[in-house]
């Protein structure tokens, strides 16, 4: 015990451009991050210990701890302004994560513990966690994978996916649409304002679900045998069925209940602007496999982001008035020099990956072409 | 740049706008940049006011500052100037301007140390303070209404420990949940009794309120 302590008691503050400790941890102890910019992975391994990776740069720095029950990572600036670092960590399967950054980028891969993730600026990856997962993202995508328990995930201003996953789940985001599929849970409530809700999974008796958007449609499977009483609710979309709906009562133009089996689940569905689809759970899980590969080759090709038919176009256009450029043109002015020096460090690794992606492909294609 | 709705910007923070026009107001809000940071602006100089202590300010200073805002008070209040003591603030453009200028030269310091002080649990209430005041028409989004009012005054008071992209973010996806609450309200005016509007119109204002709180709590944490 006195050597684990000693050894998690390392702190590592090193003057090297690269930390890299490992020390034995407690049975049972979890670990706490905090690293204001750059990126957190963690990754699961058999082993009692943990090992702490970081690439700290010239100014940046490491420090380990262990406080309490808890292994303490925290990140820091030898001088001026916060460092961008990215830290690996490896640690036992079940230990709990409380994961926490502000220009973060937090993966997390193979750990069966509860899951605590939240940045503001950047994207959370998880597969695993067991417990309490909570997720949060302020400008960034999340994605949850082959998780358990109760399930919270938030994000503000992107989209949200979350595939087989069970348990009680709550997802929400504003600016973004919400994925779930392979879904096993006897209580989910998804909703977002600008987005679509798809949901493929179990609809169990005695369950609730609930699902609503503002501007979006909402789409849900619904199995073969399934009991359950769906209201539906929209004020300016329609209501489409790939199969008979026995319908039991209406509540003004807005609202419909329908009853299917037993009717022992309680279903809502509720979209303002958008439409409502009922489907089988294979029609469904074709949807999102389309979707998927649509939403994969809308990463690489598209230029204006809006999700349509052109984006294998190169050629778009934009449409201002006299009154818009004259507004861009003094945001742009006023923001530019600071954005330039706040994001460039941060992002220039991610948009080099991303390139990198994009013009491999295309020049491998032209090297084919022109051999 | 100036249209219809710049000018009642400060009766919407005031919550003297009946439903009808608060709805038309949000609704405008989500789509027009310059009103959205009019309307910031407006929330920023309110906040500050909160934050100063009630005191003369030098003779000087302040036959300037009256001078500048006299021409501008409407007809309707009458002649005599409003006391500064009860922080209502009803403005226009041109008055926001010459407040904000006066704020400035008042709260030298003042608003800087209150903004840069620890973070805070207390809520600032921009309304508790002001006296009389016109009613709106009463519904049962009073209290949210009023919640919202809050937290929006405080991230504007917190904003500024927030890079700017994330305050982008935040005021867009603000805006969107607004441009939503305004849809809401106007198919209730159609349809008052309407279960799911009122259902929808609650769940969107605490999806507000939930917002505002989470980027209070973050803005806190910076």
């Amino acid at each position: 015990m006195v050597a684990m302590l000693a050894a998690a008691m390392l702190v590592a503050v090193a003057p090297q451009r690269q930390t890299d400790t490992t020390f034995a941890v407690p049975a049972g102890a979890s670990l706490s991050v905090n690293n204001f910019g750059g990126g957190i992975t963690v990754r699961a391994w058999t082993e009692n210990r943990v090992k702490v990776h970081g690439d700290v740069g010239r100014r940046g720095r490491v420090e380990v701890s262990l406080v309490g029950n808890t292994v303490v990572v925290k990140t820091g600036s030898r001088e001026g302004a916060p460092s961008v670092i990215d830290l690996d960590i490896t640690v036992p399967q079940s230990m709990g994560l409380t994961l926490g950054g502000t220009y973060a980028d937090i993966t997390v891969e193979g750990v069966q513990g509860p899951i605590s993730a939240e940045t503001v600026n950047g994207e959370i990856n998880v597969r695993g966690g067991k417990g309490t997962v909570t997720l949060h993202s302020i400008q960034g995508g999340v994605t949850l994978a082959d998780a358990s328990g109760r399930i919270e995930v938030n994000s503000v201003n992107e989209d949200i996916q979350l595939s087989n996953v069970t348990g009680e789940i709550k997802v929400e985001t504003t600016n973004g649409e919400i994925l779930l599929s392979g879904i096993q849970s006897s209580s989910v409530d998804a909703g977002t304002i600008n987005g679509d809700v798809t949901y493929q999974g179990t609809v169990t008796d005695g369950g609730s679900y609930s699902f609503g958007s503002h501007n979006g449609d909402i789409s849900v499977s619904i199995p073969e045998r399934a009991n359950v009483t769906i209201t539906v609710a929209t004020a300016n979309g329609d209501i489409d069925a790939s199969f008979p709906l026995p319908m039991t009562s209406t509540a003004g133009r807005h609202r419909k209940t329908f009853k299917i089996g037993t009717g022992s689940a309680r279903m809502e569905l509720e979209s303002f602007q958008g439409d409502i689809e009922l489907r089988r759970p294979q029609e469904m899980r074709d949807r999102i496999e389309d979707h998927k590969r649509d939403h994969d080759n809308d990463h690489d090709h598209d230029f204006d982001n809006d999700h349509d038919s052109d984006d294998n176009d190169t050629s778009f256009s934009f449409h201002f008035d006299a009154g818009t450029w004259d507004y861009a043109a003094r945001y742009a002015k006023a923001y530019a020099p600071k954005y330039a020096k706040a994001y460039a460090p941060l992002y220039a690794r991610t948009y080099a990956r991303a390139y990198a992606r994009t013009y491999k492909r295309t020049y491998r294609d032209t090297d084919t072409t022109s051999h | 740049m100036k249209d219809i709705w710049t000018n009642r910007l400060s009766e919407y923070i005031d919550g003297e706008l009946d439903s009808t026009e608060r709805a038309a107001l949000e609704a405008h809000l989500a789509t027009c940049g310059p009103c959205y940071a009019t309307l910031a602006d407006l929330r920023d100089v309110v906040a500050h006011a909160q934050t100063l202590t009630d005191r003369e300010p030098a003779k000087d200073l302040w036959a300037g500052i009256r001078a500048g805002m006299i021409p501008a008070v409407r007809p309707s209040d009458g002649p005599t100037v409003r006391p500064f003591g009860r922080r209502r603030f009803s403005l226009t453009v041109g008055q926001l301007l010459a407040a904000s200028i006066a704020l400035v030269l008042l709260s030298s310091g003042g608003a800087y140390v209150a903004l840069r002080s620890g973070p805070s649990n207390v809520t600032p209430s921009p309304v508790a303070d002001r006296g009389p005041r016109i009613t709106p028409v009463a519904t049962w989004t009073g209290p949210t209404d009023a919640a919202i009012s809050d937290l929006q005054a405080t991230l504007t008071q917190n904003e500024r420990r927030l890079d700017t992209m994330t305050v982008r973010i935040v005021r867009e996806n603000l805006a969107i949940i607004d441009r939503a609450i305004a849809d809401a309200r106007i198919a209730l005016q159609k349809d008052p009794g309407n279960a799911y509007l009122n259902f929808h119109l609650a769940q969107t204002m605490r999806r507000k309120v939930e917002l505002l709180r989470r980027v209070n709590d973050i803005a806190a944490q910076s």
